[in-house]
């Protein structure tokens, strides 16, 4: 029995130094399965007692190489694969967008371990010799030297260095190191192995056999062009002209197909279809790519799961290391994990999408009887109160108009919260106005779309206001000077939906049509009045259906819904005259004296 | 048992690079020497781009340091010199032990000798009665060949490196058996140039 425990003792020794030895190579090759701080943990593992070297927990992966336990004889290939892609990675948006072919990602062997127990031919009968109690001691010990040498050597060669780069920094890299383990391997072509050095250590002896260990590895690394990514900015630029973000009106090309490249994160996600945006992410591609580039190379396994490894210590496609690869990680086991630029990025592409759904399929519907309601009503899909539009032309207009010169900011009809919550990614934009259809009903539903500041079409910059645009409307003739693309039907019209509650005036400074000329605005106006539907006969309709007058002195809040602007100006005057009478009678009836201003 | 000697690849150094290579050679050496249960610990040469491996004992590495800064000592007392550091492993044995005597032999059963020429050019401790010179940087031919000289220093150190992994794999049979509980062979640091002069100065 005793020789045949001795030998069980041998294989167990080889086994568990075919295993040590994978665990010292892939620790100093892939970062992913480099232990972040590994003198932080103390503990002692029943693995880190083989050889008296503590590595720290084994790899996932190594559980999975079990099958060298079923064959001592075979041999173990360890391949350390550079992945480099193209310099396409590197060049224009416009080539991610067109998911450009050009950019593949090349793999090279950059070094191949090998590992390998001999043992004699079965023709020399292996003898249980008086020593052989003790041989497995002593091939203990030696491997115990081994080990320690090898866990040096893989630290002198030129692919730790790299191993390095990656390691320590967390820029992105134009390079991943990802490996393969198997019991064969291609023979590297011609080429290939003029460029390559051989280093072979003193066999083990562990008999009968002897355990054999060499490299064969690129001497130098130079000729590759390893370096961080510096011409794709890490932030993503979420206000860029014709980004959703900044004009949802935008639809995107047909070749666009970024829509289900990516996943995103499901907090941000809210459909499918919701994230359009593979442009700014060079990494897209790169991580579709790269499953196929690795199926299409991978050599066969004795083992399932090298190709798993093999995709799951693919540490980075050529993308940054932590914030952009791990978010394009995107099959498990890897969690993705939002990168700093990109949560903002996304934040603000779902607000515009859901803005525009949310303006697209709920329309505002504006109740008739509003009277003792607030402003809220008139736009039930935003929760901000102060959604507005341009007044009616009256001395409140004229008021507004004042008050739009005085504000700072661009005009905000209608400040949707989405739209907020985009303005927190894309600093300080602003939401500046609320595209009212007209789809032939006269009951006020409106369908908004929100348009930014930033829409080219429109020429909005940041800061600019509505009234900017609104100059343009002076200029040139065209009904909806909100229809900046062509997803309004041509014969939209603007509705202006006026708020008159306690916080019109305010709402108006703030929401108003901004700080450009006055003219721009009675441009406006004059130009809804001669778009406007006619005034109804009964304009008692209106008042039991919409309107309370503001007061503006007297402190009571009112809120006059929308209302149809009149054709004429004299007619709307006289609308309003009526208007105020009634507000005088239900003043009075309150007991309230309100202060009215006739119209110029 | 036989005493195995390696006798390392000579490196010149400059004064301020001593600490480091000796550093990088002595713990090197002696990570292939510690059998017993040692949790590596990798360390990055400053002013080179080489990588060593440490025991991680804290100990160990208070007594080489100790060691190296008698050999810069003595560097400075003896500058322009070729230097020796030796790192020698024994083993410890009862010579007749008797009711008087209880002498200790130690069977030394490996020796290495880390093989210095310091060239002087730059004292980073003045001695009391040495002005320090300050190397100032003179121009660019001299920038090329310090940085000339610096890379062959660590294209040289590397091949000692592994010259060390190469020499511990070949030479395996003369190591002692490993105790249990054990982690270092005894050992002791010596500066063989420095005994030779302490004689000379008797």
């Amino acid at each position: 029995m005793a020789p045949h425990s001795e030998s069980g003792k041998l294989e167990q020794v080889v086994s568990q130094f075919l295993l040590k030895s994978l665990h010292i190579i892939l620790d100093s090759r892939i970062p992913s399965l480099h232990p972040r701080d590994p003198t932080c943990d103390s503990r002692v593992r029943k693995s880190d007692k083989w050889f008296n070297l503590v590595l720290g927990d084994r790899p996932a992966a190594l559980d999975n190489l079990n099958f060298w336990h079923r064959n001592l004889m075979d041999p173990m290939i360890i391949d350390i694969i550079l992945v480099q892609q193209g310099t396409a990675i590197s060049t224009s948006v416009g080539n991610l967008l067109s998911g450009s072919p050009g950019r593949t990602a090349t793999e090279t062997v950059i070094e191949r371990w090998l590992v390998q127990f001999e043992s004699p031919p079965r023709g020399i009968a292996s003898q249980p010799s008086e020593g052989s109690a003790a041989s497995y001691k002593k091939t203990y010990k030696k491997s115990i030297i081994f080990l320690r040498s090898l866990y040096l050597q893989t630290r002198l060669l030129p692919a730790y260095r790299i191993f390095k780069q990656l390691s320590s920094s967390s820029q992105p890299f134009n390079f991943d190191i990802i490996y393969k383990v198997s019991s064969f391997s291609e023979p590297f072509s011609r080429v290939e192995e003029e460029m390559m050095k051989e280093y072979r250590f003193v066999p083990i002896e562990a008999l009968p056999g002897r355990l054999h260990v060499s490299v064969t590895y690129r001497p130098q690394l130079s000729e590759f062009n390893l370096q961080p990514l510096t011409t794709m900015p890490p932030k993503i630029i979420s206000d860029y002209v014709g980004s959703p973000a900044t004009d949802p009106l935008r639809y995107f090309p047909s070749s666009y197909k970024g829509d289900r490249a990516i996943s995103f994160p499901s907090k941000v996600m809210h459909s499918p279809t919701s994230v359009p945006f593979q442009r700014p992410h060079s990494w897209t591609s790169g991580f579709h790519r790269s499953p196929t580039v690795y199926r299409t190379s991978q050599m066969s396994y004795d083992s399932p799961s090298p190709p798993m490894e093999r995709i799951q210590n693919h540490r980075r496609p050529l993308h940054q290391r932590a914030p952009f690869y791990d978010e394009c990680q995107l099959s498990p086991p890897f969690s993705p994990s939002v990168s700093p630029s990109t949560p903002t990025y996304l934040r603000n592409s779902e607000s515009p999408r859901q803005t525009r759904a949310s303006s697209e399929t709920a329309p505002v519907t504006i109740p008739s009887p509003i009277s003792g309601r607030s402003s809220r009503y008139i736009s039930p899909n935003f929760s901000d109160p102060s959604k507005l539009s341009l007044p009616p032309l009256s001395p409140r207009s004229t008021r507004l108009d004042n008050s739009s010169n005085e504000s700072p900011s661009g005009m905000r009809l209608i400040k949707k919260p989405e739209a907020s919550r985009a303005d927190l990614g894309s600093a300080g934009q602003k939401v500046t106005f609320v595209v009212l259809k007209d789809n032939k009903d006269d009951s006020g539903r409106f369908s908004g779309l929100l348009s930014s500041s930033d829409s080219p079409r429109v020429g909005f910059s940041r800061s600019s206001s509505k009234l900017s645009f609104q100059d343009d409307i002076d200029d040139c003739d065209f009904s909806c000077p909100f229809d900046v693309d062509d997803v309004d039907p041509p014969d939209s019209r603007i509705r202006y939906f006026s708020s008159q509650n306690v916080d019109w005036k305010r709402n108006l400074e703030s929401t108003s049509m901004g700080r450009k000329s006055q003219d721009a605005a009675v441009g406006v106006l004059v130009h809804m009045l001669r778009t406007a539907p006619p005034l109804r006969q009964d304009s008692s309709c209106y008042s039991s259906r919409s309107l309370r007058a503001e007061v503006e002195n007297d402190g009571v809040a009112t809120t006059a819904s929308g209302f149809f602007m009149p054709r004429r100006t004299s007619d709307a005057l006289e609308e309003l005259r009526s208007y105020r009478e009634m507000k005088d009678l239900l003043l009075s009836k309150s007991g309230t004296r309100v202060l009215t201003r006739e119209p110029p | 048992m036989n005493c195995e000697v390696c006798q390392l690849k000579e490196l010149e150094v400059e004064h301020f690079e001593i600490r480091e290579v000796l550093r990088c050679i002595l713990h090197t050496i002696v990570f292939h020497r510690a059998l017993g249960l040692v949790r590596p610990k990798v360390i990055d040469l400053e002013l080179f781009d080489i990588t060593y491996v440490q025991c991680g004992d804290g100990e160990l590495e208070k007594k080489i340091d100790e060691k190296i800064e008698q050999f810069i000592s003595w560097v400075e007392k003896h500058p322009n010199k070729k230097s020796q550091v030796c790192i020698s492993f024994y083993e410890v044995k009862n010579k007749h032990p008797s009711w008087f005597t209880n002498k200790t032999e130690r069977l030394y059963w490996e020796q290495w000798y880390i093989n210095l020429n310091v060239s002087q050019q730059q004292k980073v401790h003045s001695g009391k009665s040495h002005p320090s010179k300050i190397v100032v940087d003179p121009g660019g031919n001299s920038l090329e060949e310090r940085s000339a000289r610096r890379a062959a220093l660590e294209t040289s150190l590397r091949e000692v490196l592994f010259q060390i992994i190469k020499f511990v794999n070949e030479k395996k049979d003369h190591v002692p058996p490993i105790s249990d509980g054990v982690v270092y062979f005894p050992y002791e640091v010596t500066i063989p140039r420095w005994i030779l002069s302490l004689i000379h100065e008797i």
